[in-house]
């Protein structure tokens, strides 16, 4: 049992090694200048990470994500739970979401950078917009799935609508508004790294074009690493902390179908 | 009383959609916004029928698609493929479900630098990017899908003759498409945003492309054009992916 | 109505009634585990020995987690048994095969086929032809009622209109034992007893050997020959009560009948006498 728990543990880290190992051997037979090996990738980490400029900067877009993901997540879960609790609400807003859902949301950053300037505001304005959507699509979702004889006993026992929003709504639909915000924590990364790529301004997709653009395949190839390393990272955290918050609804995912 | 009811939502959909054009409309028409940021709603359109019947501009929108619909659908080969046959085997499971795990919430957009130096600056990158960014959501939902199969639609089968490996392509794909389905829409969408932007980063044509060329020289007009035109093309092939699935999930019970 | 050409429909006109028939099914010490999250493991079925003979309608009867499923799973080859072994025409049994038909409580119909498409899928996988397939299922259809609504996909059907559906699906590939799992288990009342009353039609026409699995009494001495009382948890076999009562049965006929009367009201005591005891600490 232990060893078992240990190793289904160990598989991530198996896979990322085994993925390393995969790259190592494929730069080695390719041979080719413009692609490293892993372990030269590897090697590179610690002088971009030791680069004082370098690591500010990275923090700074770390920040700007934070406050961006916050942002949207405080405002798209009431909006998603009220659109799931009222057909008016989602009539009024769902045609309009559609419409924006498509718009690629860091292809707004010259447009906004051309209002708002290349400053904080614009680049977690950007953030904001490509987090909102999936997790008011996850939130409506889950609101929209509560039992209605749930809210009817809770409205039997006196709650107001307001609390039943609170009390009932909430909790009934926060496996799926985690998993919005799961998706959305990702959305976020992606947003931030792909609008410092099309800004060229400063931050971890500024500093891989840079590298690019100077041949430094070493840095590319070590940025991508780190980069990776991020959104790996906040995934697994925040996938354990949405196991806790939900340990009552483990969604039974793992029934191996018996026809093989 | 359906219908109705579904015009009544329809009419009240299209409050908020015009009542932001029309917030365009005031900012640029009561001056608090000059038009070289902001042009008028109307400017743009106009721009864009203009736009749509040139024969450059139908070249950008078909390099685009090309990406798009190329990525799009090695996404869906993949996805389905890989996605059943970790539902099937136990084997194939060990090795692919560590894998997405790591490799799902990687920023795949990092890797298009990589991509780059190894494929080029050509279509092969972009679309490699669009295939890797779509293969998830896809594969995800064909195992969850395939997963949760009724166990009894399996035993039905087998009971009538069905031979074990023909349960796969005979009952699991088909009892799984409603949640295949849904992987699509949101791979489709994905296609749609990251071609866009691989275009803006790096590109000679395309779309995204000429967004970024509008940016340079402070075109605001042209910079609207494209992303509405994407935007555009993303509902009508959200709508087209919706009746294809309409017409193949005929017979399951709404979800 | 068009009668089914089979096998078994020749073999009931050359034998009489259903006195000395070949054994069907034998079930030799059966017993059945299952893995549960905890340490321990649940034994669901313990030592089950039964046989049951050609053309006979065989009720298991038993409380809600008996086991009583498990078993018919168990012939049916969709599980196999830890200890023990079941046997089908001699031959044991090692997965599921086109000669024992499932039947089951959820009707598991397949959604995206019609009522025709759902009834034609056995034939068309035993090899028979595309008009073949197609005229056998249509009979079928019309024989279990169902004529008109052969382009109906199963979402637009009510519970009792599929599992007509689910009978015919499984008929059409003319399995020699029927395997009945709770059937009109999700059925209102009124619905279930006319499932009950047209199965019984049905069933004299061609006499297929029937396990039918319930927990209903009335439901099991209405319908059968030999009715099988299980435990509670291990299931075990408590009794096999022979139902001797005339064929073809009425309903109207049997509830003013005292010998029907009387096997329910048996039947109930030995049940109440067993909770009892269960209750007891």
């Amino acid at each position: 049992m232990m060893t078992r728990a240990l190793l289904a543990r160990a598989t991530p880290v198996l896979a990322c090694l085994g993925l390393l190992a995969v790259w190592q051997a494929a730069s080695l037979v390719l041979n080719n200048d413009s692609f490293p090996t892993a372990i030269e990738a590897i090697r590179a980490i610690p002088s971009i990470l030791g680069d004082k400029e370098a690591l500010i900067n990275i923090l700074a877009s770390l920040r700007r994500m934070a406050i961006g993901f916050g942002v949207a997540v405080a405002m798209s879960i009431p909006l998603g739970l009220m659109m799931g609790r009222s057909r008016t609400v989602a009539s009024f807003f769902n045609p309009l979401l559609m419409v924006i859902y498509p718009v690629p949301k860091a292809a707004l950053m010259p447009i906004i950078m051309l209002w708002l300037g290349v400053g904080d505001i614009a680049k977690m304005l950007v953030i904001f917009l490509g987090v909102s959507l999936p997790v008011i699509y996850h939130s409506f979702a889950g609101a929209k799935a509560v039992e209605e004889k749930m809210l009817w006993s809770g409205a039997a026992m006196g709650l107001s609508s307001a609390q039943r929003m609170t009390r009932i709504v909430l909790p009934a639909a926060l496996p799926e508004i985690l998993t919005g915000c799961r998706t959305g924590l990702v959305l976020a990364l992606i947003t931030m790294i792909t609008s410092e790529m099309i800004a060229r301004q400063s931050g971890a997709g500024n500093i891989l074009f840079n590298a690019l653009d100077m041949g430094q395949y070493d840095t590319v190839f070590a940025m991508i690493i780190i980069v990776g390393a991020m959104g790996i990272g906040l995934d697994a955290l925040f996938e354990r902390m949405r196991a806790r918050l939900v340990k009552w609804s483990e969604p039974q995912f793992d029934i191996p179908v018996s026809f093989s | 009383m359906k219908a109705r009811a579904l015009t009544t939502d329809a009419i009240f959909g299209v409050v908020p959609i015009a009542l932001v054009v029309a917030i365009w409309q005031a900012l640029v028409s009561f001056g608090y916004a000059p038009v070289t940021l902001l042009p008028p709603p109307g400017l743009v359109f106009a721009r864009l029928a203009q736009q749509l019947v040139t024969g450059t501009f139908q070249q950008e929108i078909a390099a685009t698609l090309f990406r798009l619909f190329a990525g799009f659908a090695i996404a869906v080969v993949l996805g389905v493929t890989i996605g059943l046959a970790a539902a099937a085997s136990p084997a194939v499971n060990a090795v692919v479900r560590p894998l997405v795990r790591v490799l799902a919430p990687l920023p795949k957009v990092a890797l298009y630098p990589a991509l780059l130096l190894l494929l080029g600056f050509g279509h092969e990158s972009k679309i490699t990017l669009v295939a890797a960014d779509a293969l998830f959501p896809i594969l995800l939902s064909t195992y969850y899908g395939a997963s949760m199969v009724e166990q009894k639609l399996i035993w039905s089968a087998m009971a009538a003759g069905t031979p074990r490996r023909e349960i796969l392509f005979k009952v699991v794909l088909p009892a799984a498409m409603p949640s295949i389905l849904t992987g699509c829409r949101i791979g489709l969408v994905i296609s749609c945003i990251v071609v866009f932007l691989a275009e803006m980063i790096t590109s000679t044509d395309g779309l995204g492309h000429l967004l970024v060329t509008a940016a340079r020289t402070f075109q605001a007009v042209d910079m609207f054009v494209p992303l509405i035109t994407i935007s555009l093309l993303g509902l009508m092939l959200n709508g087209a992916l919706e009746a294809l699935r309409a017409f193949l999930l005929r017979g399951f019970p709404e979800v | 109505m068009t009668a089914l050409p089979s096998r078994s429909n020749i073999q009931t006109e050359l034998k009489p009634a259903r006195k000395p028939a070949a054994a069907m099914i034998e079930i030799d010490h059966v017993s059945q585990t299952f893995k549960t999250s905890g340490r321990q493991n649940h034994l669901a079925l313990s030592d089950i020995s039964l046989t049951i003979e050609d053309g006979a309608f065989v009720s298991i009867l038993g409380p809600s987690g008996c086991g009583k499923s498990t078993l018919l799973y168990i012939v049916g080859g969709f599980v196999n048994p830890t200890q023990g072994l079941a046997k089908v025409r001699g031959k044991a049994i090692t997965g599921p095969g086109p000669d024992r038909g499932p039947v089951f409580q959820e009707f598991a119909l397949f959604p995206w086929k019609s009522v025709l498409g759902n009834v034609m899928y056995g034939p068309r996988q035993q090899g028979v032809r595309p008009a073949e397939a197609e005229a056998q299922s249509r009979a079928l259809i019309e024989m279990v009622g169902l004529k008109g609504f052969e382009d109906f996909y199963p979402k637009e059907l009510s519970g009792g209109m599929k599992q007509r559906v689910a009978l015919a699906r499984t008929l059409a590939y003319h399995p020699a034992v029927l395997l009945m799992d709770e059937p009109f288990g999700a059925l209102d009342a009124h619905t279930r007893t006319r499932l009950q009353n047209d199965l019984l039609n049905i069933w004299e026409r061609d006499r297929k050997t029937v396990l039918f699995v319930t927990h209903s009494v009335e439901e099991a001495v209405f319908l059968s020959d030999k009715v099988v009382m299980l435990t509670r948890s291990p299931g075990r076999i408590r009794q096999i009560v022979d139902i001797d009562l005339p064929r073809p049965r009425r309903r109207t006929e049997l509830l003013l009948d005292p010998r029907y009367q009387k096997y329910l009201v048996d039947i109930e005591r030995m049940f109440d006498d067993a909770d009892e005891n269960e209750l007891r600490p």
